[in-house]
């Protein structure tokens, strides 16, 4: 099975080879191959995922390929594509596996070049894929920017302006200041890379070696917030986050679900895979100041999303707020904490795809998101209605749903690391997410019928059933997280400077 | 099948629940025979625990019965699903699982023909096992899940018809209010772990007699904890939700004012006794406090409210705030009786209320009058509860009621008593005008007079268990009665903090609270019966204190301003400051600088050869200087 790592990243860079030979008028061939591949990257990550042998934590399924060493200031393995998963990727590559299948069958119907946005997609999810799976962190960095930069054309051009009256944010706008900000952050990741590299003199990129050497305290103080900032923009991190909002209320279903679901997620493990586990002393020093901004996303992210009357919007700053218990799990240095925050990186995943899932689904009947304007829409449309309320009540912590079972362990953790006024702030935006879920539900679903929208239907087939697979692992996780939690545990021990 | 197995209660609701979720729709009569039976089988596998629980309860040492799995374990830290069955946890599992079947059979009379019936009776089982299931959690962390639970489950049947504005609104508000309690609970359960690095409740207790948590850390947390009971329990200053929850089906008012959701608060409190025992004493004063001002504010209130549930609804707030005075006191013994009595009273008059609402279409107690000829039955029913909720004797209210007055007399100021007292008396003045205003007097609406009828049987038959409960349950304080039945004694033998309670029967107590209640209804027969007019005078001639009861004590208008002025007026400046100041001019601002360099740097680039050469030039001799400055 050493193969299905490889095939991860392969088979979205063979798909996007493949739709480039596809006349372009043959839009259900693409959208077949689109499935094609989809549904085989799922079963892929399943595997993977299940196959994960969590005794010891360590790297599975590894193949490390030479590609350039023994020239100038690299030693014999200097640069290697090595890829494996251990037990915090396991969840993270499960997670990509979700949600590229269902944003499949939320993309159905584009109808606007479709060959073109499903070879943007699959570069998009194979650089994903690259991340959560490269040890050597050259093309760790690489896959990196392969998963950032096809979100401008995607967001450009297949996007949606916002008009909110006074002004108008437009795609452009969201695409360029998210791409900006993200080149931005990796600028930094970039030269801490470089400087790690040197300081390290091992000639190599592979993380292994490079976390084999102790450094001096001085450079992790100083190196650390390089990673921090540089993945935490990408994270969401408070106040470098205003990119997440406009960029995915201006991207397409599929690119905000993707990109809202797991890349995100990509800032997340960056700041864990790399900085965390290279630099503990320097984590250490950083850590009340991630804390800090973490916990301060989590309550301004909820508090401005309850100001929000656009659907896609409340999503949007939802993350913001989530992200934010993840990087307070995070910062927390002990086992629970950092448990908490991989599993709220899978279970937000799975749960704000669904409701992009869900706002786009809206969104192509009504061609509106303003919940205000709704009202009373659970009685043309109860699946769509009780689909955002999975999605709502697992953000909002329900036990038995995914959300709960993450934000739980972060609070503990939080609490064990003697935040105990961040943690009593994390519970608290908990609650406020609680009112504008609530909010949302009441507006758009509940209260007498509105008659203006008698014409929307339920959604079609494809997207229930996209979304019924993001729900089953809502609950699957809600209910049984100990198969996330044995692998997410078993690799978490195992990282210095965790107590 | 005993304790060990006792997983099964809330398990086969659970499965019950999973089943009418999945295929509901597909069975016949959606499943309601479905519902019904696992509730009644969760309510029969709770005898034989019981009579398990007998043999083994009066063994030296026993302190329940802990079975279960883990959850999640990772190293050190893990999460149990885990039940424990003790005496405590048996007498609400009484109320629970045999209230519950009754509102169940109830509800299939009078949810016949909803267009969700089959979604009702879904929600309601979830409801129920999710009840079951924190009562009988040996930690918090499940205990948790299940409050987590019963909060959801109030919130999809208060808003069961949600199409009404004001189901979706009073669903929201309780949901929302509650969880400000638990945001509460959750902190205090967290920081109780955290010295004891423990969930299991035994554990903690354990930890805390052995002195392992500070006094003062230990007050906090439980003070914390103690939020969550407010929350759930409906006391003040949390209390705004639950006059609103009867937006709901009466059935689940009934549910959830009887048998599950409220009494959650003071069971948790009950639990966690020993923890505020060891606590500073301040612990139990605010309990105490909290639990009399919830008395005085529901007792007034429900003075003035005219619609029939309303006041059924300010009787629970009442009854409520009467156990956590008991609890105040540290009486567990005293608070979970008058919780036993207070489960059959009061779904009996929510179900006469429902029979009432049913038979006539109508709510407001100005549209109702001279029922009693029209639905005997239920009128006798209700006039049972109403004689328990006063407290007369013999009925159970009456030795429940007093039993807290006792421990209060004991362990309290002589102000609490006294107040407790006067709560009586008013009591007895809501509940009298109430019955009076519905079932006595000149039918106000002729046409929900005509249309009136009595209830079919399916409704009535509960109805009429509950009744020969409400006279009888209060029996169980006498040892006789609780030895005939297989218990040690009386209930006081029984559920216990450290010792057996003896039951006392100070005679003082007695008859000064049952002066205060038959002075009440005389009070209330003297004003509301007939015309009602020398009620309406008194209510002119008082008309400041009319208002204030009547608007609640501006609470929810207060609140409401806050949400209106405070909370969405802080989102709104927040989301601004988002767009303004963090993008516009942070993001774009920065972008704008760099654009704005680059423009103006552009100029330099001017393509003529003098002016680099004087840039070479000047470049020079500014190195030259600085060289020169260094050297010296």
């Amino acid at each position: 099975m050493d193969w299905a790592v490889f095939a991860t990243i392969a088979v979205p860079a063979g798909t996007a080879g493949l739709l480039m030979a596809i006349p372009s008028r043959h839009r259900d061939v693409v959208r077949y191959v689109a499935l094609m591949s989809g549904s085989s990257l799922f079963i892929l990550s399943l595997i993977i995922f299940g196959k994960y042998q969590f005794d010891d934590g360590g790297y599975a399924f590894e193949l490390q390929l030479d590609w350039l060493g023994n020239v100038a200031f690299l030693g014999e393995k200097g640069i290697t594509y090595h890829l494996a998963v251990d037990g915090i990727a396991a969840p993270l590559v499960l997670l990509t596996g979700i949600v590229i299948f269902a944003g499949v069958f939320m993309s159905w119907n584009i109808e606007y070049r479709n060959k073109d946005f499903f070879i943007l997609l699959f570069l998009m999810v194979g650089g994903v894929y690259g991340v959560f799976e490269s040890v050597d962190l050259f093309f760790l960095f690489f896959f990196y920017e392969l998963a950032v930069l096809p979100m401008y054309l995607l967001i450009a051009v297949w996007g949606s302006s916002t008009d909110f009256g006074t002004f108008v944010r437009t795609k452009e706008y969201g695409a360029m200041k998210l791409v900006l900000y993200l080149v931005a952050g990796s600028v930094l990741i970039f030269i801490a890379i470089f400087a790690t590299f040197v300081e390290a003199g091992q000639g190599s990129f592979d993380l292994p070696v490079l976390g084999s050497v102790t450094y001096g305290e001085n450079f992790q103080k100083t190196f650390f917030p390089f990673f921090m900032l540089g993945f935490g923009v990408l994270a969401g991190l408070w106040p470098f986050h205003t990119w997440s909002p406009d960029g995915h209320v201006a991207a397409p279903t599929a690119v905000s679900m993707l990109h809202a679901g797991v890349l995100m997620k990509l800032g997340a493990f960056g700041i864990l895979r790399v900085g965390m586990s290279l630099f503990p002393e320097g984590a250490a020093f950083w850590a009340p100041v991630l804390m800090t901004l973490g916990v301060t996303g989590a309550l301004y992210g909820a508090i401005s999303a309850m100001a929000q009357r656009d659907l896609k919007y409340m999503v949007g700053y939802s993350s913001v707020s989530h992200m934010g218990y993840v990087l307070m799990g995070l910062a927390t240095m002990n086992e629970i904490g950092i448990n908490g925050a991989v599993l709220q990186m899978f279970a937000h995943g799975v749960m704000t795809a669904l409701m992009f899932a869900m706002v786009g689904a809206i969104y192509d009947q009504a061609h509106a998101r303003d919940m205000t304007i709704f009202g009373g829409l659970s009685r043309n449309m109860p699946r769509h209605a009780s689909y955002w309320a999975v999605a709502g009540l697992s953000s909002l912590g329900l036990p038995g749903l995914a959300g709960f079972v993450a934000e739980f362990h972060i609070f503990v953790g939080t609490f064990q690391a003697d935040y105990i006024w961040a943690g009593a702030l994390g519970i608290l935006a908990a609650a406020i997410t609680a009112t504008y879920i609530l909010r949302m539900l009441a507006f758009a679903f509940f209260g007498p019928f509105n008659e203006r929208w008698a014409s929307l239907k339920e959604m079609r087939i494809g997207e229930q059933f996209g979304g019924a697979v993001l729900i089953f692992f809502i609950a699957f996780m809600g209910m049984w997280p100990m198969p996330f939690v044995d692998r997410i545990a078993a690799t978490v021990s195992r990282l210095p400077g965790i107590t | 099948m005993g304790m060990d197995d006792a997983w099964l209660l809330p398990a086969v609701p659970a499965a019950a629940f999973a089943a009418l979720l999945l295929f509901g729709k597909y069975l016949p009569r959606k499943g309601d025979w479905l519902a019904i039976g696992a509730i009644a089988a969760s309510f029969a596998l709770f005898i034989p625990v019981l009579a398990d629980l007998l043999d083994e309860v009066g063994r030296e040492g026993f302190a329940g019965v802990v079975s279960g799995t883990d959850w999640v374990e990772f190293d050190t830290f893990n999460l149990r699903l885990g039940f424990m069955v003790d005496q405590l946890a048996i007498v609400m599992l009484a109320v629970v699982t045999f209230v519950s079947t009754l509102i169940e059979i109830y509800s299939v009379g009078y949810m016949k023909g909803d267009p969700r019936y089959g979604w009702f009776f879904t929600a309601m089982t979830l409801f129920v096992t999710a009840m079951i299931t924190l009562v009988l959690a040996d930690n918090l962390l499940l205990l948790y899940v299940a409050w987590e639970g019963v909060g959801f489950c109030s919130y999809l049947l208060i808003g069961f018809w949600h199409e009404r504005r004001s189901a979706a609104e009073a669903a929201k508000k309780a949901f929302i209010t509650t969880r400000i309690g638990d945001v509460g609970l959750l902190i205090g359960i967290i920081l109780l772990w955290r010295e004891a690095g423990t969930f299991s409740i035994r554990e903690i207790i354990e930890f805390a007699q052995d002195g392992g948590y500070s006094a003062e850390y230990l007050t906090t947390a439980v003070l914390f904890v103690f939020a969550g009971a407010v929350g759930k329990s409906a006391q003040f200053p949390l209390h705004v939700w639950l006059p609103d929850a009867m937006e709901g089906p009466t059935p689940v008012s009934a549910l959830i004012h009887a048998a599950t959701m409220v009494v959650a608060g003071v069971y948790l409190v009950a639990r966690m006794m020993p923890l505020f025992v060891v606590a500073d004493p301040v612990a139990l004063d605010v309990v105490t406090a909290i639990g009399l001002t919830t008395v005085m504010l529901s007792a007034t209130m429900a003075i003035v409210a005219t619609d029939i549930k309303r006041v059924v609804a300010y009787s629970t707030m009442n009854s409520l705030g009467l156990m956590m005075v008991a609890l105040g006191a540290h009486s567990v013994t005293a608070a979970l009786f008058y919780l036993f009595v207070h489960g059959f009273f009061k779904a009996l008059l929510f179900m006469g209320a429902g029979s009432v609402i049913h038979g006539t279409e109508r709510q407001e107690v100005w549209e109702l009058g001279g029922l009693a000829r029209k639905m005997p039955l239920t009128a006798l029913a209700f006039a049972v509860g109403t004689l328990a909720m006063i407290g007369i004797f013999p009925f159970s209210g009456f030795w429940a009621k007093d039993e807290i007055v006792n421990v209060a007399a004991d362990e309290l100021a002589w102000i609490v008593v006294a107040f407790l007292v006067f709560s009586i008396f008013l009591t007895a003045v809501y509940m009298t005008r109430l019955y009076l205003l519905v079932f006595t007097g000149r039918p106000r609406d002729d046409h929900a007079h005509e249309h009136a009828h009595e209830a079919p049987p399916v409704m009535s038959l509960p109805v009429l268990v509950l009744a020969a409960l409400a006279v009888i349950a209060g029996f169980w304080a006498f040892d006789q009665v609780g030895r005939a039945l297989g218990f040690p004694g009386g209930i006081g033998e029984f559920v216990f903090l450290d010792e057996a309670q003896e039951f006392a029967f100070p005679v003082v107590a007695a008859i000064s609270s049952s002066l205060a209640a038959v002075g009440g209804m005389a009070f209330a027969y003297a004003l509301w019966f007939g015309e009602a007019e020398q009620a309406r005078q008194l209510g002119e001639r008082f008309r400041p204190l009319y208002k204030l009861w009547k608007n609640r004590y501006y609470f929810d208008d207060a609140y409401q301003w806050a949400i209106n002025n405070l909370v969405l007026v802080g989102g709104n400046v927040i989301a601004w400051f988002d767009r303004n100041v963090v993008n516009d001019t942070g993001v774009d601002g920065s972008a704008g600088l760099a654009v704005f360099s680059g423009f103006q740097m552009k100029f330099s680039q001017t393509g003529r050869l003098p002016n680099y050469a004087l840039a070479i030039v000047m470049g020079v001799i500014i190195l030259a200087i600085v060289f020169l400055a260094v050297r010296v």
